[in-house]
């Protein structure tokens, strides 16, 4: 069934052009400049220090690199960091 | 970020979590619902965040679970800054001294103003008046006379006045007055007769001016000319001249008084039996504070040591500013009645249904009339009450003025 779902949802953002993140379960990142990142739909925060901030997704990690990091807001789904941001990376688990 | 909204105002705390990894412990926190913000990592150890202090329950609750230990940093927001305020007992004090003190003055004259076109010896006459009665700025509101009262006394009081408003606004009072200008009575200028007003018998004459028509003991009906203001004056010189006794009317304005005797019908009925409360002048004051439909004694207590009693209240609410509280000071006072039952036999009642009758035609006609004589001319006894028919015979004047229209 999930196998179904999974080979169904593509197909879904592809011919209905309905949102990916929200049909895939991906996270959606706002980054401005190099001073925030907003990020929604993650599964949970693994390692957090001040250059450096890991979060849980569906398919692995997602990487933030930078300096004088701070969680400006934390709520169960969305993450607001602060700091001076140099590097995305995507850890696929 | 409308979840960190507000939070100054219900207070937040910023905890130090230190342990193995310590971002985890926020991670438990936000997957349980917990807002927390600001969140910084100090050191490998520790980690510090911002928490509502509503939620501090549950936080202390999962740390029991984890072994992260936690010390609280700072405390921010209005119910630290209460409570800190409250700690302080001078500045408690001096608040509430000052909200006693606003009450205080809330409740005072400041201002008694007089407007209105007078002169300025009626209006210091007021203003003397007024002190009199406690209306002086620096008074308590609430223990004077509400302005309908001090209005009434006002217009009793001085007697050039033709009618005063008093207007409580605030803390002053306003008064408005209009004077009363005493306007003569009209008199008929230039020949004029004198003549009868009601219907009489002529009983005494003092003509000064004119010539009388009619004579004691005559009757008169309204209308008919008693003192004539024509006068046929014989002209002398006219008349040495000529040798002919030419008159030539002269045309004055008669003045006299006629005192008639008239008589009047009146009607009266009394009742035999009659009740009715009388103030014996013993009263004693209570005093309440009261709030809606609940009032509190402040001073008199006790029950006065006489039964019958007539109780008279008056409320005055006590004001913050401009507004008024729904506080109130109650003034009740508290006088002894006694009742009295009149039982009366039918010639007392009769008597009285006399002097009754007097007292009331002396005050429809006027303090010189004079009541003569009176006599029953019928009298029955109904359902307790005497009914009587009066005849009253009343000496009065009876002259009136009429000009006399001339010719031209």
């Amino acid at each position: 069934m999930s196998k179904l779902q999974q080979r169904l949802r593509p197909w879904l953002v592809k011919y209905l052009s309905l949102p990916s993140d929200v049909v895939m379960e991906l996270p959606r990142m706002t980054i401005i400049g190099q001073l925030h990142v907003y990020i929604e739909n993650h599964k949970g925060l693994s390692v957090f220090t001040d250059n450096e901030l890991r979060l849980k997704t569906t398919k692995g990690y997602i990487q933030i690199k930078g300096s004088s990091f701070v969680l400006k807001m934390m709520l169960p789904e969305e993450i607001l960091l602060e700091g001076k941001i140099t590097e995305v990376k995507f850890i696929p688990a | 970020m409308k979840q960190i909204q507000g939070s100054f105002i219900r207070g937040f705390v910023t905890i130090v979590v230190s342990g193995h990894m310590p971002e985890m412990f926020f991670q438990e926190c936000v997957r349980r619902g917990i807002t927390v913000w600001n969140i910084k990592r100090e050191n490998k150890k520790t980690c510090s965040g911002n928490v509502k202090l509503s939620d501090l329950r549950e936080v202390k609750r999962i740390r029991r679970e984890f072994q992260y230990k936690i010390s609280f940093r700072e405390r921010k927001g209005f119910p630290f800054l209460f409570s800190r305020f409250f700690r302080r007992k001078e500045f408690v004090l001096s608040f509430i001294a000052s909200i006693f003190f606003i009450l205080f003055m809330s409740n005072i004259i400041w201002k008694v103003e007089i407007t209105g076109e007078l002169p300025k010896e009626i209006e210091e006459k007021i203003s003397k008046q007024l002190n009199e009665y406690g209306v002086h700025p620096g008074a308590w509101i609430f223990t004077l006379d509400p302005p309908g009262k001090i209005q009434q006394k006002l217009t009793e009081d001085i007697p050039e006045l033709l009618w005063v408003g008093v207007h409580q606004k605030g803390t002053t009072y306003h008064l408005e007055g209009v004077e009363k200008i005493v306007v003569k009575e009209d008199k008929v200028e230039g020949p004029r007769n004198i003549v009868a007003a009601k219907k009489g018998v002529i009983k005494r004459m003092y003509v000064s001016k004119g010539l009388p028509i009619v004579s004691i003991n005559d009757y008169v009906e309204p209308g008919k000319v008693l003192v004539s203001g024509i006068l046929n004056e014989v002209d002398n010189n006219a008349g040495n001249e000529d040798g002919k006794d030419k008159k030539k009317p002269v045309k004055v304005a008669a003045e006299g008084e006629i005192i008639a005797s008239t008589w009047y019908e009146v009607d009266v009925t009394i009742p035999l039996k009659k009740n009715y409360e009388l103030l014996t002048g013993k009263k004693e004051k209570k005093y309440f504070l009261g709030f809606n439909n609940f009032t509190f004694p402040v001073w008199g207590f006790g029950k006065p040591e006489f039964e019958a009693i007539h109780y008279d209240s008056n409320q005055t609410p006590i004001k913050f500013l401009r507004w008024e509280l729904p506080i109130f000071i109650k003034e009740t006072t508290l006088s002894e009645k006694q009742y009295h039952e009149i039982v009366r036999t039918h010639e007392e009642a009769v008597e009285a249904g006399i002097k009754q009758a007097k007292e009331e035609l002396q005050l429809q006609l006027g303090p010189e009339a004079k009541i003569v004589s009176e006599k029953i001319l019928h009298e029955s006894v109904e359902n307790g009450k005497v009914k009587l028919y009066l005849y009253m015979t009343v000496e009065e004047n009876i002259a009136k003025a009429q000009p006399i229209t001339q010719g031209d």
